[in-house]
């Protein structure tokens, strides 16, 4: 420590003038080298860097000694005289040893310091808890329960302040708490018992006998082995006199009610001379005897001077009616004093004040018990007289009581008898209205059957007055009926004929237009369109259904380019023939080598003619181009579509021109008015 | 027979007369034929130049070849046709 120190203090007492000069230094080369912009004296920083632990010593100081004590200036100085002028290089060593010893002294300092301010802590909390709990209740309750030695504590404090507030009533109160928290400690065989005197040793009971028998052997050793040194001593003395016998025999009485058991033992036990044994007995009798502060009395001896028995202490006051609690009081003062006097042993000096107190007192318990019998018989007296006072007044409440109820039954009664009478009369009412109303109701439905069989009647009777006169009638208005209706079917007849002349003219118009139509079809050899004769047709027909539905069902192409005649057809069939007949051999799904060879066969084939019976093309051909030579197109359309496969593709087109060529036909057909005769016209 | 030619003939132009169908399509095969052949012989001919040392064989493998790409075309086009006559009547 105290090298430390010295270094500390060196260092410090040197530092100082060259620290600063090398701050100095510092400071100043820096700005050198800013100033010439030279800047690798930075590095030489380094070697001035030490200059700077001075400060950190600075730092560490509060823990190092203080270095500036005027004690260890003449040191610093005598040091500084030693060593050169230059600062010597900082002493490191110095530094270390200081911050491990500063640690751990701060830890053991932190500790102490943590213990201690946890304990001023703890003290403060526990103070302000006690002030607090005296302040509120809750708290109080609170702290009291959980806060260990707090109820002590708040205790103590109330109570000063108790003192501090009452003097007086805290002295008493104080001096009595003491007694009061102190256990009482009850012992079996205290109180008052039916013996004379107690030994200690209770009659034990059967079962405890032996235990008892042994604790009793144990006293009774010890109360031997004293009554021995005494009796020796007595022994020593002198031989008992008559007194002492007559002690001893008391002594004997009063321990007679002493169990056997302790008696035999202490005689038992220690066979003695048999001059001494009474002696013995008497001493026991003595310690055990209830008495203990009655010193007991020794008979004279021949050399002392003689002395008198102590006298028989007084009795206690009995008196017999002591049920009042005053006589009682005094009973107990009395007995209180003849205690006192009795423990004094000044039994002689106030027996006879005593006796007459005690006469006193019995008088006052007679005198007071005359005086509460004179007081109780008054009080029957009196009691007696209020009790008929009493009776008679509540007799006059309850005949008045009746009176009123009496009074107001009869009330009640009345209004009772009005209200009924009332309601009576309104419900008779009620009844004769309801009466009323029954009767006249009855008298209205009766009215109404009335009314409905006279209305029944008039009709019946109307009803057949028109029987009769249609009977009467019948025979004449007949006749002009039929009449009528034989004009009416003649006037039917001549708006018929009127009918008939006019679809007359209709169709012979219609039947010109038709014919317009054929004609124009019927002598063209090549296709031509036909609209306008279509056209006319239709004007013709007017509103005509079935003109209209023939003339929709033809193609528009038909009528639009025209239809080719049978001369056509018949050419182009031919052509057709000969392509048909070419794929005539084909199989199903041909490939060129079946196509080539179709095409080579059909060369060599043998054509057909006339109605050829037969599925195959060849038949269907031949068959189709005789119709065709018949002019049937209609047979020829059917043959050609029998056909399948790549014949019936072939012939296709030429299909659906003789399909139009029909459509025309057939249509012109329905349109013409008189198709029977335009048969036979064409036939 | 001129006037009936001739909407035959326009009508051809617009859409084949079903007569026609297979004729057309006699035509397209041919003509296919031919080129193909053509375009063959000339493969054929240029690599037996060639490579060949002016073999004939190998003009007659190009003809066959185009020759009988053409075919294979033919009949290929022949079957659709015919199936899809069978759908159309089916």
């Amino acid at each position: 420590m105290l090298r430390t120190s010295l270094q500390s203090v060196r260092a410090l007492g040197s530092r100082p003038a060259a620290a600063v000069v090398g701050r100095q230094w510092q400071v100043a080369a820096p700005r050198r080298a800013i100033v010439s912009g030279q800047r690798f004296y930075s590095d030489d920083k380094k070697p001035a860097e030490p200059a700077v632990l001075p400060a950190s010593e600075t730092l560490t100081a509060s823990s190092t000694p203080p270095p500036a004590s005027p004690q260890t200036v003449p040191t610093s100085t005598v040091s500084s005289a030693q060593i050169p002028p230059t600062p010597p290089p900082p002493p490191p060593p110095p530094v270390q040893p200081v911050q491990p010893l500063k640690k751990k002294r701060g830890f053991f300092a932190r500790l102490r310091r943590l213990i201690l301010t946890l304990t001023l802590l703890g003290a403060i909390g526990f103070g302000g808890g006690v002030y607090y709990s005296r302040i509120n209740d809750n708290f109080h309750d609170f702290f009291t329960e959980y806060i260990p030695y707090g109820e002590q504590a708040v205790l103590y404090f109330e109570e000063l302040d108790f003192k501090k507030r009452f003097p007086n009533v805290a002295n008493k109160v104080t001096g009595r708490t003491p007694v009061v928290s102190e256990q009482v400690n009850v012992p079996a065989q205290s109180g008052a018992s039916w013996r004379v005197a107690d030994s200690g040793e209770p009659a034990g009971r059967q079962s405890s006998a032996v235990q008892k028998v042994a604790a009793a052997k144990e006293h009774a050793k010890e109360t031997v082995k004293e009554a021995v040194k005494e009796v020796q001593e007595a022994v020593k003395a002198a031989e008992p006199t008559p007194a002492v016998e007559k002690k001893a025999k008391k002594a004997k009485k009063e321990t007679a009610a002493l169990p056997k058991v302790e008696a035999k033992d202490a005689v038992v036990a220690k066979p003695v001379p048999a001059a001494v044994a009474e002696k013995v007995d008497a001493v026991v009798a003595t310690k055990t005897a209830a008495a203990p502060e009655q010193k007991p009395w020794k008979a004279p001896e021949v050399d002392e001077p003689s002395s008198w028995p102590p006298a028989s202490p007084i009795d206690h006051l009995s008196v017999p009616h002591a049920t009042e609690p005053v006589v009682q009081n005094l009973v107990r003062m009395l007995n209180d004093i003849i205690a006192v006097i009795n423990h004094d042993g000044a039994n002689e000096k106030y027996a006879t004040t005593i006796g007459k107190a005690k006469n006193e007192v019995a008088k006052v318990g007679q005198q007071i018990i005359d005086i509460k019998k004179n007081v109780e018989k008054k009080a029957a007296k009196e009691m007696k007289k209020r009790v008929d006072v009493f009776e008679k007044k509540a007799n006059q409440l309850v005949t008045l009581l009746e009176k009123a109820m009496a009074n107001q039954e009869e009330q009640w009664r009345r209004e009772f008898e009005s209200e009924m009478e009332r309601l009576k009369h309104s419900y008779d009412e009620k009844v004769k209205l309801i009466q009323e109303r029954e009767r006249q109701l009855a008298e209205r439905k009766i009215d109404n059957k009335l009314l409905e069989q006279a209305v029944e009647l008039q009709r019946q009777f109307s009803q057949d007055i028109k029987k009769q006169v249609e009977q009467e009638r019948d025979g004449r208005l007949g006749r002009l009926a039929e009449l009528s209706t034989a004009v009416a079917e003649l006037e039917k007849l001549t708006t018929g004929w009127n009918d008939v002349v006019d679809t007359n003219l209709r169709t012979q118009q219609l039947h010109v237009a038709v014919e317009a139509v054929r004609a124009s079809l019927e002598n063209a050899h090549h296709p031509r369109p036909f609209i306008k004769e279509l056209v006319a047709l239709k004007e013709i027909a007017a509103d005509d259904a079935v003109v209209d539905a023939a003339i929709s069902s033809i193609h528009p192409s038909a009528y639009q380019r025209g239809i080719s005649t049978s001369a056509e057809l018949i050419d182009r069939f031919r052509r057709v023939a000969s392509e048909v007949r070419k794929a005539s051999l084909l199989p199903e799904d041909a490939g060129v080598a079946s196509h080539a060879s179709s095409y080579l066969l059909s060369k060599v084939m043998f054509q057909k003619k006339g109605l050829a019976a037969g599925d195959d093309v060849e038949s269907i051909l031949a068959r189709t181009q005789t119709f065709l030579e018949e002019g049937d197109l209609d047979n020829a359309a059917r043959e050609m579509n029998g056909l399948n496969g790549w014949a019936k593709t072939l012939s296709r087109d030429w299909l659906g021109e003789v399909r139009k060529v029909l459509e025309v036909q057939q249509a012109l057909e329905v349109c013409h008015p008189n198709r029977g005769q335009t048969s036979e016209f064409k036939g | 027979m001129a006037e009936t030619s001739a909407p035959v003939a326009s009508r051809a132009v617009s859409r084949p007369v079903s007569e026609a169908l297979l004729n057309e399509k006699w035509d397209r095969c041919l003509s296919n034929l031919i080129i193909k052949s053509t375009l063959g012989l000339g493969f054929g001919v240029v690599f037996s130049v060639l490579l060949f040392k002016r073999r004939a064989w190998p003009a007659f493998v190009g003809v066959g070849f185009g020759a009988g790409r053409a075919y294979e075309e033919c009949n290929s086009s022949l079957k659709q046709a015919a199936k899809e006559i069978r759908k159309h009547q089916a």
